[in-house]
Order: structure tokens, then sequence, then C-alpha cells
């Protein structure tokens, strides 16, 4: 298999190895352990509240279940809301921001006023407000709601980024092609911003994860669902902290400091290596 | 060192570090400027004039090295200077630098009195009035409006803050003011409303001698004494401007002056840049003469060995095979 | 119009139409949600006054009048805005009769004073250890301090404070467990309660701290490498100006959008700040939204809302305030970028 000489590049850089190598493996683990380690992580396994032994690596919550299945599953499903939540906001901000910064005038003042009110809204409160007035939330819901209201930075960087292509030459060229508007963002924009938006996907991922666990942190998470944040719900719960089980909140509130810092390292590094290429190009 | 010279460089072999190895922007190069003397460095852009400059007032910061060579600058050695004595008592005082781009030199959130102030202040212990006072003579002197003092960067056109950082370079009266290319980035009226400025700093005597960097002939002409021109990091012909500009020597400064002196005004906009071929990638500059792969009179000798810059016909010196030494 | 009047007024008229457009989101969201959240409720209070069906009924009425269903939605909607603007924000069902005004009013101090110094503080350390990891890169200092902001950077506060709590609480017993004192005193302008208040204020004040200085520190850096290498940075050097000086415009110039950014952040500084409050268990407008939220008290749920995002465009109003202030660009009126 012939391998693009970009990803051989990509592939040198040590952030980004380290950074990847933590993610993939976080989610290797989980997969592979999860088949390796055959427990029911919603099923009482053993006695209540043990710390790690050899028979429980991460020892047992307060209902007797084993909290390394859970760990395993939470990761999982953090990252499953994680890369859906990051895909909603990136469609509506990507669509947003090309639309407002190529059409420019009155779409884009109006585009931008919604962006901007967007922007200033706080969402955490926003996505409590809408969670708390649904009975049954499904990953697919909380991941609507982080993504719904995480896309307004990416528009406007976007959009800044359509506007500085705007005046290319090779732009211009397609202009007096006669090309129409649809042919010229697909054929000349969408290219070029290739690398930016995987860089935002990156970052959504990571906060789209971490909103989820604030949510479920206040038990708005998932209904009848685990992940990271939802184990951290029931440990904040049954004062797990004053009760000093410290497997129980450690770990995950762990996993999920690692994979969004792993993230955020990655986005870092794709940038310091596509920037200055932006810059002499 | 001669009692006319104000700057004097010898040797100077100023390289950039990369990865790869040296970019060797300015080597060996020999440099004399006269008290009272304007001099022109010009030639294509990378030739490494701006390093050369930067280098003659021992603006050197990694990744660009000192190699090699002295700079004796009034007197004083300044090659062997450490930082902050360059920065107390000479940046600003001796030698001033007018930098490239000098619509974004100044500071978007100091007004100009402010950033007068501290650059006085830093080298002068004056009072606040006192500092006021010679900012405004300065500039009533050099027919800037005096308002501009108390407003910010941004309020100003380009051409004003041009010419504001050429009169606060002038605060401390440097005895030698460096200007890189100080009209590319202008458009035509800004540009001799610039030139008049520095005019006028020679004819008052505010500034006594000046070196600026241009590819510029119509500046030359109007503002230089004399007139050196860079390739690939060596002087290859300095003479007084009317020498320079009716009789050049060099193939390479006679194909640069000819192609512009035309009435066609898109090749005069152009300036020094319209001969064929690439200049000399400076990480591994050819051997020999560096312009012999662009020369159409080359020889076999320029091949392999570089031509030393020899003084001819008075004080105009050229480095090429095609005029030995007198023997 | 003086061009700092002029942008005031258009952020202001900005922050209002935001605040117009969450009225009537909290408006329309009980109303528009399929599966009547109000019969939940309805069904809730039931059982919560089982013993005393007066009573259900009156909290019924209550209810119903404050909703207004029956009544067409522009009345609903006149009558919403009309109590809210006389300050009522209507009754508690879980805290029943209280008010729920009264009670945001008790809770939301204690919110203040956590949030507003830890902001601050972590954004001015934050800000200056990013601009000293900038100035000294490449160097062991920037080095080692880089993957630990960015490690904090994305550590909810929350979970600093299970380990903080952890740490210093638990184990080492150095800080108290709960609360924002003692549970067997009364709140008193004593020096005693004000001491043992800051006793109980250290922990969460650090959860928070610590967990936002690393963004700032992140993105001072950045702006500061950036701001480094413009052209004003070589001139002024040029012309001799010592080091310091030159490092005081840079950081004067990297300040800047730092304001703007600290504007931005507020709504998740306040979320964050609010469920790190749930761990210490922290009488602040947290403990407030987290128990309207489990007993689907829906007028404390809206009451609550509507008083935090007022604070927060309050907020954001402030910052642009002194944004306005510092930046000489918008003092002259220069409409850049």
């Amino acid at each position: 298999m012939v391998v693009p000489p970009i990803l051989k590049d990509l592939f040198r850089i040590k952030k980004l190895d380290v950074s990847l190598g933590v993610i993939v493996g976080l989610l290797l683990i989980s997969i592979f352990g999860s088949i390796l380690y055959r427990v029911n992580p919603l099923a009482i396994s053993g006695p209540p509240e043990q710390p790690p032994s050899k028979d429980f690596p991460l020892g047992t919550d307060s209902w007797g279940r084993d909290l390394l299945a859970l760990l395993l599953a939470g990761i999982r499903n953090s990252l499953y809301i994680g890369v859906t939540a990051a895909l909603i906001s990136l469609s509506i901000g990507v669509i947003t921001g090309v639309i407002s910064g190529f059409k420019g005038g009155v779409t884009d003042s109006s585009l931008m006023l919604i962006t901007d009110v967007v922007l200033v809204s706080p969402s955490i409160l926003i996505m409590m407000l809408v969670a708390a007035y649904l009975k049954e939330r499904n990953p697919i819901f909380v991941s609507l709601i982080i993504g719904v209201t995480s896309w307004p930075w990416v528009a406007r960087a976007m959009r800044s980024q359509i506007m500085s292509l705007k005046s290319r030459d090779f732009m211009y060229m397609s202009r007096m092609a006669g090309l129409s508007d649809m042919k010229i963002i697909i054929e000349d924009l969408l290219p070029n911003m290739a690398s930016y938006t995987f860089m935002a996907f990156v970052l959504l991922m990571s906060g789209g994860m971490i909103a989820e666990a604030g949510l479920s942190m206040i038990g708005l998470g998932v209904t009848k669902g685990l992940s990271l944040g939802i184990i951290l719900y029931w440990a904040q719960i049954l004062e797990s902290v004053r009760r000093g089980m410290w497997w129980w909140f450690g770990p995950p509130g762990a996993c999920l400091v690692a994979l969004a810092a792993s993230l955020l390292l990655m986005s870092t590094a794709l940038d310091e290596y596509f920037s200055p290429r932006l810059k002499g190009g | 060192m001669s009692i006319l010279a104000l700057l004097e460089a010898k040797g100077v072999k100023a390289y950039y570090s990369v990865r790869r190895g040296y970019v060797q922007a300015v080597d060996n190069v020999d440099l004399v400027i006269n008290k009272g003397t304007t001099l022109g460095l010009a030639g294509e852009s990378g030739c490494g004039k701006s390093t050369l400059v930067n280098t003659l007032m021992m603006n050197v910061k990694p990744p660009l090295h000192l190699i090699e060579g002295t700079i004796i600058l009034d007197s004083k050695v300044i090659s062997d200077m450490g930082m902050s004595i360059l920065k107390k008592n000479i940046w600003g005082v001796i030698v001033s630098l007018v930098p490239q781009s000098a619509l974004n030199a100044l500071m978007p959130t100091k007004s100009i009195e402010g950033f007068v102030r501290d650059v006085i202040g830093h080298h002068m212990s004056v009072s606040d009035s006192e500092i006021m006072s010679m900012a405004k003579k300065r500039f009533e002197e050099l027919n800037l409006p005096v308002e501009a003092l108390s407003m910010y960067p941004h309020e100003l056109s380009g051409g004003m803050k041009q010419r504001s950082v050429i009169a606060i370079s002038t605060l401390l009266n440097p005895k030698l003011l460096i200007v890189d290319e100080p009209t590319s980035a202008l458009d035509v009226s800004t540009q001799k409303q610039v030139l008049r400025m520095l005019i006028d700093l020679r004819k008052t005597g505010i500034t006594e001698s000046m070196v600026f960097v241009t590819h510029d002939i119509a500046v030359l002409k109007q503002i230089a004494d004399r007139i050196t021109i860079m390739y690939a990091g060596k002087i290859v012909e300095s003479a007084p401007t009317d020498n320079m500009l009716y009789d050049p020597k060099h193939p390479y400064t006679y194909s640069l002056i000819n192609a512009v002196v035309t009435p066609e005004p898109e090749v005069r906009k152009r300036g020094l840049t319209s001969i064929p071929g690439e200049p000399p990638n400076l990480l591994d500059p050819p051997k020999g003469c560096r312009f012999h792969p662009r020369c159409l009179k080359a020889m076999d000798i320029c091949k392999s060995i570089e031509p030393n810059l020899l003084e001819r016909w008075g004080n105009h010196l050229v480095a090429c095979h095609l005029f030995p030494s007198n023997s | 119009m003086n061009p700092f009047v002029r942008f005031l007024a258009r952020r202001i008229a900005f922050l209002i139409t935001t605040f117009i457009v969450f009225l009537l989101v909290i408006f329309a969201l009980p109303r528009a949600i399929p599966g009547n959240p109000l019969a939940t409720l309805l069904a809730q209070i039931f059982q919560q006054f089982q013993a005393n069906p007066d009573l259900v009924r009156t909290v019924e009425k209550k209810l119903m009048e404050e909703f207004g269903f029956g009544k067409p939605l522009h009345i609903q909607f006149y009558e919403f805005v009309g109590r809210l603007f006389r300050g009522d924000l209507g009754m508690s069902v879980a805290f029943y009769p209280r008010k729920v005004a009264d009670l945001v009013f008790v809770y939301l101090p204690w919110s203040l004073g956590l949030l507003i110094p830890a902001t601050l503080v972590s954004w001015v350390i934050g800000n200056l250890l990013g601009a000293l990891a900038a100035y000294k890169r490449k160097k062991a200092v920037d080095n080692a301090l880089l993957p630990v902001f960015l490690t904090l950077s994305q550590t909810p506060y929350y979970w600093l404070a299970m380990i903080l709590l952890y740490i210093f609480a638990v184990s080492f017993r150095i800080f108290p467990l709960s609360g924002a004192y003692s549970t067997l005193r009364m709140p008193s302008l004593t020096l005693s309660f004000i001491l043992d208040m800051l006793y109980h204020y250290i922990l969460p004040f650090f959860s928070i701290v610590l967990g936002a200085i690393g963004g700032w520190a992140i993105g001072m850096r950045s702006m500061v490498i950036y701001e480094l290498g413009a052209d004003y940075v070589s001139y002024s050097d040029s012309l001799g100006l010592p080091d310091g000086k030159v490092l005081r415009y840079v950081f004067k110039n990297s300040m800047l959008p730092q304001v703007t950014g600290l504007a931005l952040n507020l709504g998740t500084v306040l979320g964050g700040a609010l469920i790190t409050e749930l761990v210490f268990s922290y009488p602040g407008t947290g403990y407030l939204v987290f128990r309207a939220l489990s007993t689907l008290d829906y007028p404390m749920i809206q009451g609550t809302f509507i008083l935090l995002i007022s604070t927060l465009l309050l907020a954001n109003f402030i910052v642009d305030l002194v944004y306005a202030y510092i930046d000489p660009r918008i003092r002259t009126g220069y409409v850049g970028e």
C-alpha cells in the first residue's frame, strides 16, 4: 500500500504520535478489553465498595459492579458521543461559515448575528435546559444538544478562512471561467480547508466529550446510559469522594482528561504543521 | 582606519544557520562608508542587502550569526560589543535603522509621543517637556504635522507612518541612518514625500551619513552619492552614482541598469529585477564567481576562481575577471 | 456620535437581543416539548404533597395560573414577561411555598463569591504564566510547563474538585469536607465566621482556579509568541529599548484579545463552577439548579436560568466596557477587520 507522503510527514511529528497513541490505545483497550474481560458492567459482580484487588482490578462501586468493566464501556460510549457531537457541530459550523463567508452581504450579517447569539449563550446552561425538559434522552439526542450549541467558533473560523481565500488568484480564475458558486465551493475552497476542518473536528470531539460529562454529572446525560461522565455522576451522588473510594472517581476522570488532552495535543501538532505551510503557500 | 570613514566593515561573513547548514547571506564583504555620504545598496531580492545593513549595526540575532569579520563604527569596534552595550550606547544614538515595513513598525496601542518618550527617555535623562519639545522641533523641521504626535498609528496614513518612523529614528541624532527599502511598500505620491524627507535630512544636516537599501533606480539617482551593488551575498561593484549609472563595468550591473533605462514604464517599475535566470541558492553557492551561471560574458576562469573586489579607476571598485588588477 | 458610545450601544443592543431570544426559548420549551412535561410535574406534586390534598390542588392551580395553559399563547407570553419585569419569577414547587426569586437571591451570592474571584485570579495568573512560557520558549521552563497547562486546560473543574477534596480533606484532613461554613454556625459578620468561611472557601476556589489557568496560559502563550515576531518588536529593539520595555509592549498588545476571550469564556466557567459546587455541597446556585432539575421544579428551573443568563450577559457587558476603555482603537473609532 502506498502511503501518501503527507501521512509519512505527519507521523514523524512526535506530539502527534504521542496523542494518537493515547487515543487509539485507549480505544483499542476499551474495545478489546471488553472482549477479553468478559464482565457485564451493569451486573452485580461482587461485594460492594471494594478497593482494587486481584479479582477486581479497579474495585467495585456501591452496587457491587465491576469498575474496570464500567470504565471500558464508558470510554467507548464517551468517544461515541464525542464523535457524533463533533460531526453535528462541524456540519453546522462549516456550512454556516462557508455560506456566510462566500456570499457576504446581508446573508453574512444575518448568519453572523445568529452565530454571535449562540456564541454568547452559555452552552452548558442551554443544554441543561433542553435536556431537563426531555424525559428520555438517547445518545443521538444528547449528541445533538451538544452539537447544536458548540458550532459558533467553527463557523467564524471557516468564514475567515473563506474570506481570505476568496481574494486569492485561483478564485479569480474560477470566477472568470464562469463556474457556478457550488462548483467553486466544492472544487476550489474545500480542499484548501481540509486541514483546518480536521483540526476543528478534533477540538470539537474533545469539547463534546467534556460537555457530555458535564451534562451527565448533573443527571442529564443519556438516560440509562453508561459513559465516563455517568460513572462520575454515580460516584458523586453516592459520596465516593468523602468515603475515600478513589478507585471509583479517579480512573474515569483520568481517562476523560487523557482523551481530551490528547485530542488537544493532536490539534496543536496539526496546527503547527499546517500553519507555516499555509503562510508560505 | 581612514579619518574620513564613519563605518568600516572588513571581511564580514554573516550566515543564517538552518537545519541543513548555513545560508551564506553575506559572504566576505568589505565596505566603507565615509562621513557625510549617502550610500545606496542595491541588488535583487535575496542578495543579502537587508542582512548586510542589519549586520553593519550588529543587529545580529539567531539564526543569523556573525561568523567572521570586524565592524568599526565611529571609531568603536562594535563587532566586539555585547548586546546591552549596543542597545544603550550605539543603537538609536550613533546608528538607527528604519525597518523595511515601517508601516507596521509602530505599536498599535501606543501613541506616537508615548513611543517617543520611551525611546528618548531610555537613552537620555531629560525631563518630559524637553522630550516633547525635541520631538516637536524635529517634526517641524521635517515638515510633519505636530498633531501626529498625539495620535495612534491607526489614525495615520501609510505615508505619514513611514515618515514618522523615519523622524523618530533621527531623534537622537545618530551619525548614521540606515533605511531599508524606504519606498517599496508605498504608492508613487507617498514615495515622493518620503524621498523628499530623506533629501531634507541630508540638506539640513540632521543626518550626516545614510545607507539605504533599494532596488529602485530613481531613488538611487536622487539621493545616493555612491552606489554599491550586491549579488548573492557578495559586493560586485561599487562606484560614485554617476559613474555607476552611466558606465557600469560588471556584467550584472550593466544588464540591470541598461534593462531599466528604457522609456517603457512597466520595465522601469520593475526596477532591478529583470535579468533572465534565478539567483543562486545561498546554502550551496556556485563555485568561482557566483554570477557565472547567468553571465553572458562568462569565461573559464569564472567557473573556478572567485574574483576579488578591486579598486580601479579611482574609487570605482569591481569584482570581475574581465577587469583584473593592474599588473 | 462618539465612537466609544457607538461601540457600547451596539453591544447593548446585541446583548438585549440575546436576552430576548433566551426569554423566547425558555417560554417555548415547556410548551413545545411533546408529552406534556407539566403532567409529570403534577404527578410528582401529587406524590410530594399526598398527605394534603388541599395543598395539592392549590399548587396545581397556582402552576396552571403561572404557566397560563388554556390561554392563548401571546397572552401567556405577555403575562410571562410582565411578571418578569415585576421581579416575580414564580413559586418553587420543591421548596413550596417559597418564591423562586427569594431562593435565588439567597444562593446566588455564594456562587458569585466563588466565581468572580476565581475567574479573575485564574485569568491574571494564567496570562502571566503564558507570557512567561512564551518569553522563555525552547528552554526548560516552557517545555515543562506546556504539557501541564495542556492537561489542566482539559481537566473539568469538578473532577479536579474531587481529587482535591479527596487528597486534602479526606486523606490529609487539612480542609473541611463540605459546605461554605461549618454546619453548626449561623452566618454573621464576625471575624471568626469570616475565617471559617475562608477555610471552607479554599478548596472550591482552587478547583476552579487550577481548572481555568491552563486554558488562559496556552492562549496567552500563543498570542505572545505571535506578537514577539511583530515588526514593532524588532523596531523598538533596534532603537535600543531594553527587553523589559519591549516585553511590556508585547504584553499590552496580547492582553487585548485575552480580554475578549474572557467575555466568551464566562459561560463555560459558569457551567463548570456550578457542577463544582455540587462536589463540595457548596450552597450556591449550583445546588439550586441541581435540585430544580432533579425534582423537575419547572418554575425554579425557569427562574434560575433567567437569572443566570442575565448575570452572564451583564458580566459580558462589563468586560466589553473594560475592553472599550483599554483599546485605543475603539476610542478613536477604528473600524478594523
